[in-house]
């Protein structure tokens, strides 16, 4: 049934058919509002093979601009009438993908307009008007189309036919000159490109672009080997026709997404320099020349705001500052200069800022470093006196590097002043960096590894401050130690030649004896006469070295002495050497001579008495010497050395060795055992909750757990490993190995001995309170929150070093609060400085592992609000600094201090539960008073994952 | 060449409480004399090597600077100077010490500078006791009336008995010392206990004395009694300035001559028994090998030696003249050949400064004293026992 029907319909639709074959173009327009409107009704009912026929030719002939113009309006044209709206798009939809992408529409169109154009002025206002319209119809047809549409719609594949499309119609008129409509044909082709690029699908536009070009530019290379003119490209057709089909995208910002593109497209496909800059050129040198804003969009934004890897970077400093073909592999100058001066001048003044340091990722640092660094490799020193005060940002940028406690930064400072020297004066180079020399400088300063990736933490706190420094003077120690070695076997084996020769002593003295025998006479003959008897004197060996001579230092009074006598550098160096020693005897003297030795320490200069590239050991024993100190005597030191933190007689080298010192002498006080009577009196401070173990153990062993020290980067320390030594099992034994000189007095075995850990709570507030105290005030040579502010950083992780040494301890709750009020201060929360930052955010954790939660849950039911402000200041300052640092180190670290606040958070409301507990069986009164506490807790404090807190 | 490593002392002896300032050996008995910075005085044998006893000599504030015996002084005699300002002589009974000094020189020196006994060759000694040198040199007899008339001029106690040096066979003997002022170097009769003389002598405007002007405090002093001067006694001194003098006891009031080997301080003048040469050191790295000519009276420089580390405290040359020993501040000994001046071993024991070495009479011993409160005993080079 439906078949024949299909077969009458079929005969009637040709005859339709012809019938429209006689229309003329202008009749087109009516004649298919019937077909869509009149006869959509009765179309939709027959089969698609039949529609095909029916009206399918109609579409295809007529003038593809037409058709779209009349298709395009009905993709998302909701009727209310009685069509069925979901045929008519299905149709219009089917159509366009017909007409267009498998008809090559977009070929048709430039043919129409070519046929259109008349070369009249006149028509050719209103031509304009009506490409720039189809052009927007065109490219906003996948916005239209409705998500049920079929996949050649989508944007992604609708746009890469129609590129296609274009490249070939671009293609064709490059081999066909003579028509006079190509104008027309690129700019509506120019136009196209940059509405693509409007849609944000500049990246598969240029997919398909780039390599287009890149291609042709190889041809051309390849064709004119070795000798490659601008006028090859100039007359080549298809750099002309590119050139003004990129000159008729006058949207800036479709160009600036182009040239992105463009690079990153040259960067995956590995082009090499000359090539690079010949697509470049070939796209944009038009452009560049006769449009200011590409041109800056080349030069300020590419070179300032956007980070390109750095051989993108060599390609734009070529093609829009340097403006000449490169040679093979080197950035080439040519005649024109002034464009690089400018550029030169322009980037040094950024990269000179103390604000830029501060505010920049690290990435674009490295990129503008590395392309003033480029540019300054392509200046003579002539140029260099032309420019009005490059010289002058140059030297402020580097210095204000060289101080920064970024390795990476003060690296980037040493390869512009190697460049700029090299400037100066190409034969004497200054190296500022030991580490590298040559000349070929690593302009991505290995952050390409890191882009992407886990961050490979080169430059945390940690790193600098403890670690490495310490190993490295460690392998120092071992290195000086084998060359002891050495000189020992040297010596040894020289004895041991002696004792070959001459094992016995007596021997030798007989022969001296007989021959003084035989001289006798002589020698009783004439006395004054200087005869040869005196040869039978033989000298014994003669080796002398001063090994025993450093051993003389018995008394720390007399190591004070040597270390005032600043004249004598031997004494001064044995003196430092031997100091610890003495100190960790700890004698009598020590109590009262502890503050001088600490001022004398601190005064000396290690670089003064030592010897270069040995300072670094006795640099280290200074540093374990004032350890040692403050582990022995640490009030009676501290009040000496909290003095000089802030003094005017210290210079910043000191202060930060003082903070360093004191850091270190509280994690070994910290870990220090001691045999101490156990004190009972200790255990009600601590709530009844509280174990002796941290609460962030795990509680159902049977042997305490060890936290796993681990090194590295001390965000990672931050993980919880733990470790503890099992049982032995029932039936398993161990003899004791241990030998005793008696019996140990039976009373002190069982009850009173306790292995205290941790010594340190007891000095925390001598640590930290009169440091904290006057941090503030700006003094004469002391500026902790402006010029100095590596001591602040250094100073809050001291303090957060400290708060950690203290953990779980009743000291810490009471100094957490001073610490953290400290660390509010808008001048040091929120410092410019990364550096500061990291140090804040380290003793904002510290602080959340410190603070016992039961001591937490004792504020909140008191009614004390300044912890849990403090804590939720931590919180959303944390948050703050998670969503907008510029630092990485900075983010990570503030997420892991998230994460801390939250286990706190949860430890808090466990013994909230339990307080509550306990409490509401025992008393009334606190029971009334918990909800509210319980409602600002959960309001103010700690936002809970779940809140099971119920009373 | 085969190289021995250094001995080490045959003995140490131990029982200072304090550093030990000087040692000195009995001329004939086997005896050792040591004083320590804490005013000890301790006897000790050499054969046991065992303290025989300790006596305090001199307040413990001050102790002992320098201790000595000499066979002119009397076999059971030795002296010791303090830095009280005085230099007690006592008597050594059945091995100790006497309780009270039998004499006490009130120097009111209170300075670095350790005392000197006359020393003199053995031959000069029995040629001494013989008698015989008087007339053998008449021009100098000149002189010796010249001094003798200024010496009366000024102080007319006895000079004849000073000076003559037949007369100390007799048991008369002379230490010198820095005097009250330490430029000055004062000699003092033993057995009356009076000053005779200084030198410079003091001129009469009391303007200072153009000789030591400007060489500062007197650090070393030497006496001793060279053959060629008929007995009479000549003194070198050693001064702040490095500059050593030499001056004739007939003529107080100019040096015979004077030079200057060190750039520091002299700190040690030792002459050899023979007096015709010595070694002086200092707190400058340099040891120093003097000949002296009496006929022009003039001092040469024979050898001199640097050294690594700079600072010598004492010297001592062997009685038999072959060899001589520093103690440094580097708490090494150092032997030198005495002819030759090569070195012949660097001594490793003390852990602390080295005071004083000295030489047994018999050249069989040598002793050094330490910082460290120690006395080492060294044998080195033992001469041949004479048949």
């Amino acid at each position: 049934m439906t078949e024949m029907i299909g077969w009458r319909l079929s005969t009637e639709g040709l005859r339709f058919q012809r019938l429209l074959g006689f229309c003329c173009l202008a009749s087109f327009i009516k004649i298919h509002f019937f077909c869509l409107y009149v006869a959509s009704d009765w179309l939709s009912c027959f089969p698609i093979s039949v529609k095909k026929h029916l009206y399918d030719v109609f579409f295809l002939d007529g003038p593809v601009i037409e058709v779209v113009q009349v298709l395009v309006p009905f993709l998302h044209r909701v009727e209310n009438g009685g069509f069925d709206t979901n045929s008519v798009q299905t149709n219009v939809e089917r159509l366009l993908i017909l007409c267009l992408l498998e008809n090559a529409g977009l070929i048709k169109i430039t043919k129409e307009i070519g046929d259109s154009y008349q070369g009249d002025i006149s028509r050719n206002g209103s031509l304009k008007s009506l490409l720039s319209r189809l052009s927007q119809i065109l490219t906003s047809i996948p916005d239209k189309a409705r998500l049920k549409s079929p996949p050649l719609l989508s944007s992604h594949l609708y746009f890469k036919h129609i590129t296609d499309q274009l490249l070939q119609i671009l293609d064709d008129r490059a081999s066909c000159t003579e028509a006079n409509s190509t104008v027309i044909v690129l700019s509506f082709v120019g136009e196209i490109f940059s509405r693509i690029c409007r849609r944000g699908l500049s990246d598969l536009l240029l997919s398909r672009v780039t390599p287009h070009v890149l291609a042709h530019v190889r041809r051309l290379l390849n064709s004119k080997m070795g000798s490659i003119e601008m006028e090859t490209f100039q007359l080549d057709p298809t750099p002309q026709i590119w050139s003004k089909t990129m000159k008729a995208v006058t949207d800036p910002y479709a160009v600036e997404k182009m040239a992105e593109q463009v690079l990153h497209q040259l960067y995956a496909e590995h082009a090499s320099d000359v090539e690079a800059f010949w697509t470049i050129w070939t796209l944009f040198h038009r452009n560049v020349i006769h449009q200011a804003s590409v041109r800056s969009i080349f030069v300020d934004k590419f070179l300032l705001w956007k980070v390109f890897p750095i051989r993108c970077l060599r390609w734009i400093l070529q093609f829009s500052v340097l403006e000449c073909p490169p040679l093979t592999n080197t950035l080439a100058k040519g005649d024109v200069v002034q464009g690089l001066l400018e550029t030169t001048q322009r980037l040094a003044s950024v990269w000179s800022k103390g604000e830029f340091l501060q505010s920049v990722p690290f990435e674009q640092q490295a990129y503008i470093t590395a392309a003033l660094g480029l540019c300054l490799e392509n200046m003579s020193r002539e140029e260099l006196d032309r420019t009005k005060d490059v010289m002058h940002s140059i030297l402020q940028g580097v210095s204000c590097r060289l101080e920064n406690p970024g390795d990476l930064v003060r690296k980037m400072a040493s390869s512009i002043a190697f460049m700029f020297s090299k400037v100066i004066d190409p034969k004497n180079p200054l190296y500022l960096d030991d580490s590298f020399t040559g000349n070929a400088i690593d302009w991505e300063f290995g952050l390409q590894t890191a882009v992407g990736g886990v961050p490979s933490v080169t430059n945390t706190m940690e790193s600098e401050d403890g670690e490495t420094k310490t190993s490295a003077s460690l392998t120092e120690v071992n290195g000086s130690s084998r060359r002891d070695k050495e000189k020992k076997n040297r010596k040894s084996k020289n004895i041991s030649d002696f004792v070959l020769a001459d094992p016995d002593e007596i021997v030798d003295l007989a022969t001296l004896n007989c021959e003084t025998e035989s001289d006798k006479d002589d020698d009783n003959a004439s006395v004054s006469s200087d005869n040869s008897s005196v040869t039978s004197l033989e000298p014994y060996d003669l080796l002398d070295d001063d090994k025993d001579l450093g051993k003389q230092f018995t008394h720390l009074v007399d190591v004070v002495g040597a270390l005032r006598k600043t004249d004598d550098v031997d004494g001064v160096e044995k003196a430092i050497f031997v100091a610890e020693k003495l100190v960790r005897a700890s004698p009598d003297e020590l109590t009262h001579i502890a503050g001088d030795l600490a001022r004398t320490l601190i005064q000396v200069r290690c670089s003064d008495i030592t010897i270069e590239g040995e300072e670094d050991s006795a640099e280290e024993k200074r540093q374990r010497a004032l350890i040692a100190l403050l582990v022995t005597r640490p009030f009676e030191s501290l009040e000496t050395l909290n003095s000089s933190l802030y003094s005017p007689n210290v210079d910043v080298s000191q202060r930060i060795m003082i903070l360093d010192v004191m850091a270190e002498a509280a994690r070994e006080l910290a870990n220090s055992k001691t045999l101490k009577p156990k004190d009972d009196s200790r255990g009600p401070l601590i709530s009844s909750i509280s174990d002796p173990q941290p609460w962030y153990l795990p509680s159902n062993a049977s042997t305490p757990w060890k936290k796993v020290s681990e090194t590295g980067s001390f965000h990672l320390n931050w993980a919880n490993r733990f470790e503890r030594e099992l049982q032995s099992k029932p039936g398993q034994t161990k003899k004791g190995k241990s030998r005793r000189w008696s019996l140990k007095p039976a009373d002190r075995d069982q009850n009173s001995t306790d292995w205290s850990q941790n010594r340190f709570p007891l000095y925390a507030a001598a640590f930290m309170l009169p440091a904290m105290k006057e941090f503030d005030k700006k003094r004469h040579g002391v500026d902790l929150l402006g010029r100095d502010f590596i001591v602040l950083g250094k100073l809050v992780h001291m303090l957060g070093v400290c708060m950690q040494c203290a953990s779980m301890h009743p000291e810490a709750s009471v100094l957490a609060i001073s610490l953290l009020d400290m660390l509010q201060r808008r001048e040091v929360c929120n410092h410019p400085e990364a550096y500061v930052r990291r140090a804040v955010l380290f003793a904002a954790s510290s602080v959340l592992v410190a603070l016992n939660p039961s001591y937490i849950v004792s504020t909140l039911v008191e009614g004390n609000l300044d912890l849990s402000r403090a804590l939720e200041w931590i919180r959303t300052w944390a948050l703050q600094i998670a969503d907008s640092d510029i630092d990485r180190d900075c983010y990570t670290m503030a997420l892991s201090c998230l994460q801390l606040h939250a286990e706190m958070a949860l430890q808090t409301s466990r013994a909230l539960e339990s307080t509550g507990g306990s409490s509401g069986s025992s008393t009334g009164s606190v029971n009334i008073s918990l909800p509210s506490v319980i409602s600002k807790l959960t309001s103010i404090n700690i936002k809970l994952p779940s809140s099971n807190v119920h009373l | 060449m085969s190289k021995r490593p250094p001995p080490d002392p045959v003995a140490v002896l131990r029982g200072h409480r304090h550093s030990v300032m000087d040692v000195s050996f009995h001329p004939s008995k086997s005896l050792l004399f040591t004083g320590s910075a804490d005013g000890e005085l301790r006897i000790w044998d050499t054969l046991q090597h065992r303290a025989v006893s300790s006596a305090w000599a001199h307040s413990r504030a001050h102790g002992v600077l320098a201790v000595a015996a000499s066979p002119w002084l009397g076999e059971n005699k030795i002296i010791s100077q303090g830095r009280d300002g005085t230099v007690k002589c006592w008597d050594i009974e059945d091995g100790g010490l006497s309780r009270d000094p039998l004499l006490i020189l009130n120097t009111s020196a209170y300075h670095f500078c350790n005392f000197s006994l006359v020393k003199k060759p053995k031959t000069s000694l029995i040629k001494d006791a013989g008698g015989q040198s008087e007339d053998s040199n008449e021009p100098d007899a000149g002189d010796t009336r010249d001094v003798q008339s200024t010496d009366e001029s000024e102080s007319s106690v006895d000079d004849s008995g000073l000076l003559q040096g037949r007369d100390h066979a007799e048991g008369t003997t002379y230490v010198a010392v820095a005097g009250e002022q330490p430029t000055e170097v004062e000699v003092w009769d033993l057995n009356t206990g009076d000053k005779i003389i200084q030198l410079p002598q003091a001129s009469p405007d009391n303007s200072p004395n153009d000789a030591t002007k400007g060489r500062g405090m007197c650090m070393a002093v030497q006496l001793f009694c060279p053959p060629e001067s008929q007995g009479f006694l000549q003194v070198l001194a050693g001064y702040e300035d490095g500059s050593t003098l030499l001056w004739d006891i007939r003529n107080a009031k100019i040096p015979l001559t004077s030079v200057k080997f060190h750039s520091e301080p002299v700190l040690s003048l030792s002459v050899a028994s023979s007096c015709d040469g010595g070694i002086s050191a200092g707190a400058d790295d340099k040891i120093v090998m003097y000949n002296l000519n009496h006929s022009t009276g003039s001092c040469t420089m024979r050898k001199e030696i640097t050294l690594e580390r700079p600072g010598v405290s004492g010297t001592s040359i062997r009685p038999d003249g072959k060899i001589a020993a520093t103690a440094g501040w580097d708490h090494r000994v150092r032997v030198y050949n005495y002819r030759k001046g090569n070195a012949l071993a660097i001594l490793k024991y003390h852990r602390a400064t080295c005071n004083a070495v000295s030489y047994s009479p018999d050249c069989e011993l040598m002793a050094s004293a330490s910082d460290d409160a120690t006395v080492a005993l060294w044998k080195l080079y033992p001469p041949q026992k004479s048949l």
